[in-house]
């Protein structure tokens, strides 16, 4: 073999090698993540403005200083809407006081809590304004605020940054991914650069390549660039991904030609399938040996303070003793849906479900997940963090009492004290509202039953 | 391309088809949880199902599954008139917020209200109830006598069984959630039916007679595949349930029963785990000495499923699982629940605390006939 067809090989293998999801047999991350990017499509954007590829969330509309850009639109919660319509923020300097009565069957009209220093929604999501003589640019529009100010818009919706970011590609402002009856903000999302037959979804461990009716997308370790070899009886169970007449190929998305007439798309040169009789939004066929689900790209493996297990609904983070991660979710009800969810935010909403109020039986039954010696994180979405157990909040490194913990999005992470064993999940949905609007979801990276995926 | 009823229709087919020409090994495969396992049998060939379900039969292989699709209800028996509830249904989460903290004009707190009330579900405890709790009463309920015993507590079943152990249904038969007009009763149901997370089967094997037989080897799996609509809400017999191996090893596990007059009886489940899946969260109850008491046909079972019930487990699979909201539907309050729960829980005390930490109970139930393919039976018959 010549030196430069080697080569050649050589390249090609590394270039696809990346994708293969199962390496080590029950981890969703490849052992090596690929540091491949979802590329975007190339949008107009008016001036200041760019686009950061984050670790989750993929693409996302940044302002100058990189800070993502959200949105918050309007959801109908139990006893009424909270969010905001096209062209009309409602998101201002209102300092609310008492809870607004929108979760059923509690009745509003209570005094909040940390009532005195409860900020209002702007302190939180500073507004992005717009200049005086700022023009639309695209989907960028202009909206002119009840306060007389000027605020961009994206696709209609009030752009908002988060007191939460703190670098480029930070995405603290957004947490929970199945938001269930809270009305949170969404990241402004740039657009994938993705045909049409495809779109590309969030989950905790990349972002993954899905049809556009939502079935799972794969690539086959059978397949070499750019050449499928799935034929005869492989066809039984996995459907080339077919490219009609019109279709080109852009960005990393290739076509080729598996007989006269007969188009197959390609990503980053893998032949792409679906898995024949799967239902929407499943993984199922990742568990057929040399075929794994297509990322985008993936998100940072946890620290190795953290295990993956197999349980009764899927795969789902623990920690190194096996016992279910969970994080914790919360959202406030008043008018402006603040976040109760981090240690800057009011933790009696936690403590309540948690302990009862009491903070030390919190910490028997819902104790953090602490970092050990040596242990790091080389990415924003894993952080460690100094905490005081007894109010929750954030402690001074090493003072007394205070915990050193593991943070997703700098909320903490937490162990549930009746799971017993790997796989456990007693504590899924544990809080109002399925552990949506105050209580814990377990972290799931694969979901084959529940919504938590 | 296909949709998904497309695509589970083919796979189903294709699954059945196998299925049909093989034999089941897996409860011999797998590890401790198995108890008692089924020698392999002959290739099975489809039933020739009795026309009347009087006629003595026996199923290819002296095999028949049953995939269970409706929960009917917690081992409520309820009467007409509501003899049962002589001081009628007790009030729920919405009902007692308004009389902890009536209108009145008084500013409350935030913390004072509504959050006191969400501790009191999540951390709940055995201090007496600040509002009346109405259990159900009377002579008799729907169950198995687990203990062998018949005594004051226990209730007596309708065909003349004594000592039917069901605290259970002193605590929840009296309120509206768990009974048949009550949110419980129409969605658990559907439900059943409908999430993939929720779908178990117990298989028989070694029956030479569905009428009478003397030994016969039940066991239980969480399977994977939907079942087969009939076009007035029922489901229909024939279809097939693949194993689920993947994530379901833990379900897994076999008891001996005997049949007589057709209905089937189990010795002691050392523990069933019944998945519960409400609005998309998966839980799962847990059924210790768990026994089953089902009335077969070729096509169909129904009866009850009954144990010692893990309370903590209960409380939080049918309550602190689901939303405060939802509960507030059925009038359900979780706290009040739970108070009852501990207080007549009868079950595996706790070493240490000498507490009881189950209840007896049974989960009412209707299945139907499937074939269960096991996973070496589906790979020889794709190799093949």
């Amino acid at each position: 073999m010549s030196g430069s067809l080697f080569t050649r090989l050589l390249a090609l293998g590394l270039s696809v090698a990346p994708l293969l999801a199962h390496a080590d047999g029950k981890s969703p991350w490849p052992q090596t993540p690929s540091k491949d990017k979802e590329r975007f499509e190339p949008v107009p954007m008016p001036p200041g403005f760019q686009i950061v590829v984050t670790e989750q969330e993929g693409p996302v509309f940044a302002d100058a200083r990189g800070h993502t850009l959200y949105t918050w639109p309007v959801r109908q919660l139990r006893n009424g809407p909270v969010g905001e319509r096209k062209g009309a923020p409602s998101c201002d300097g209102t300092k609310y006081t008492e809870n607004a009565g929108l979760m059923s069957p509690y009745p509003g009209g209570f005094e909040l809590p940390e009532v005195a220093t409860r900020p209002s929604c702007i302190d939180i999501w500073p507004v992005v304004t717009a200049a005086a003589d700022a023009e639309p640019v695209g989907k960028f529009t202009v909206v002119k605020r009840a306060d007389g100010l000027s605020q961009w818009a994206y696709d209609g919706y009030a752009l908002y940054t988060s007191v939460l970011d703190d670098q480029p590609g930070e995405v603290n402002g957004a947490h929970s991914l199945a938001a269930g009856e809270v009305g949170v903000r969404k990241p402004a999302e740039a657009p994938s650069m993705v045909p049409p037959q495809f779109k590309v979804d969030t989950n905790l461990v990349g972002r993954i390549l899905l049809t556009e009716d939502k079935y799972a997308v794969y690539a086959s370790s059978q397949d070499t660039a750019g050449q499928s070899n799935c034929k005869g009886a492989c066809l039984d169970q996995w459907a080339p991904i077919e490219a009609p007449a019109y279709a080109k190929a852009r960005g990393e998305f290739g076509i080729l030609e598996r007989s006269p007439g007969i188009r197959q798309w390609t990503f980053r040169k893998q032949p792409l399938y679906t898995h024949i009789g799967e239902p929407m939004m499943k993984m199922y066929g990742s568990d057929v040996p040399g075929w794994y689900n297509v990322y985008e790209q993936f998100t940072p493996k946890p620290p190795a303070d953290f295990t993956v297990q197999n349980s009764p609904s899927g795969l789902v983070l623990a920690d190194r003793a096996g016992k279910t991660v969970y994080m914790y979710n919360c959202a406030d009800d008043a008018l402006d849906q603040l976040a109760c969810d981090n240690p800057d935010s009011p933790q009696i909403y936690r403590f309540t479900v948690c302990g009862g109020g009491d903070p030390k039986r919190c910490l028997e039954r819902f104790p953090y997940v602490a970092v050990s010696q040596g242990v790091t994180s080389d990415n924003l979405l894993w952080t460690a963090m100094w905490i005081d157990p007894m109010s929750g909040k954030r402690a001074q490194p090493h003072a007394p009492g205070a915990l050193y913990v593991w943070a997703y999005r700098k909320r903490p992470v937490y162990t549930h004290y009746r799971d017993q064993g790997p796989g456990d999940e007693r504590a899924d949905q544990w809080g109002e509202f399925y552990g949506y609007r105050n209580g814990y979801k377990a972290f799931w990276l694969r979901s084959d039953f529940g919504r938590g995926g | 391309m296909s949709n998904m009823n497309e695509r589970s229709s083919r796979f189903a087919i294709k699954a059945s088809v196998r299925g049909l020409a093989a034999v089941a090994l897996l409860p011999l495969l797998l590890d401790g949880t198995v108890i008692a396992a089924a020698p392999p049998a002959p290739a099975a060939a489809a039933p020739e199902v009795a026309s009347s379900d009087d006629k003595d039969w026996a199923p290819p292989g002296g095999r028949i599954g049953y995939v269970l699709w409706d929960e009917v209800s917690w081992g409520l028996r309820e009467t007409p008139d509501k003899q049962e509830c002589p001081h009628g249904f007790n009030i729920g989460p919405r009902e007692q917020f308004s009389e902890e903290f009536p209108k009145d004009g008084k500013k409350r707190t935030l913390a004072e209200t509504q959050l006191k009330r969400e501790a009191a579900i999540w951390d709940p405890d055995t201090t007496p109830d600040e509002f009346p709790f109405y259990e159900a009463t009377g002579k008799y309920a729907i169950g198995v006598n687990l203990d062998g015993k018949d005594t004051p507590e226990d209730f007596e079943s309708d065909d003349g069984r004594k000592g039917i152990d069901n605290q259970l249904f002193r605590v929840v038969g009296c309120i509206r959630n768990y009974r048949k007009e009550g949110e419980l009763g129409i969605i658990t149901t559907k439900w059943r039916a409908q999430k993939p997370f929720n779908r178990v089967t117990f298989e028989l094997s070694g029956v030479d007679s569905l009428k009478n037989d003397p030994d016969v080897t039940v066991s239980y799996y969480r399977t994977l595949d939907t079942l087969l609509a009939g076009p007035t809400g029922n489901y229909l017999p024939g279809g097939s349930q693949r194993i689920d191996e993947r994530w379901g090893k833990r379900f897994i596990i076999s008891a001996k029963g005997h049949i007589v007059d057709g209905v089937l009886e189990t010795e002691p489940f050392k523990e069933i785990q019944v998945p519960e899946d409400g609005m998309g969260d998966p839980a799962i109850n847990i059924f210790r000495s768990a026994q089953l008491r089902l009335k077969l046909t070729p096509k169909s079972a129904e009866g009850v499923l009954a144990g010692f019930i893990d309370v903590e487990q209960w409380y939080y699979a049918m309550n602190t699982s689901w939303a405060t909201h939802h509960a507030a539907y059925g009038q359900a309050s979780a706290a009040s629940i739970y108070k009852a729960l501990r207080r007549l829980a009868d079950g595996y005390p706790d070493p240490e605390t000498g507490q009881n930490t189950a209840i007896s109970g049974a989960m009412d139930m209707r299945l139907t006939q499937v074939y269960v393919i096991h996973q070496e039976e589906d790979s020889a018959a794709a190799a093949q």
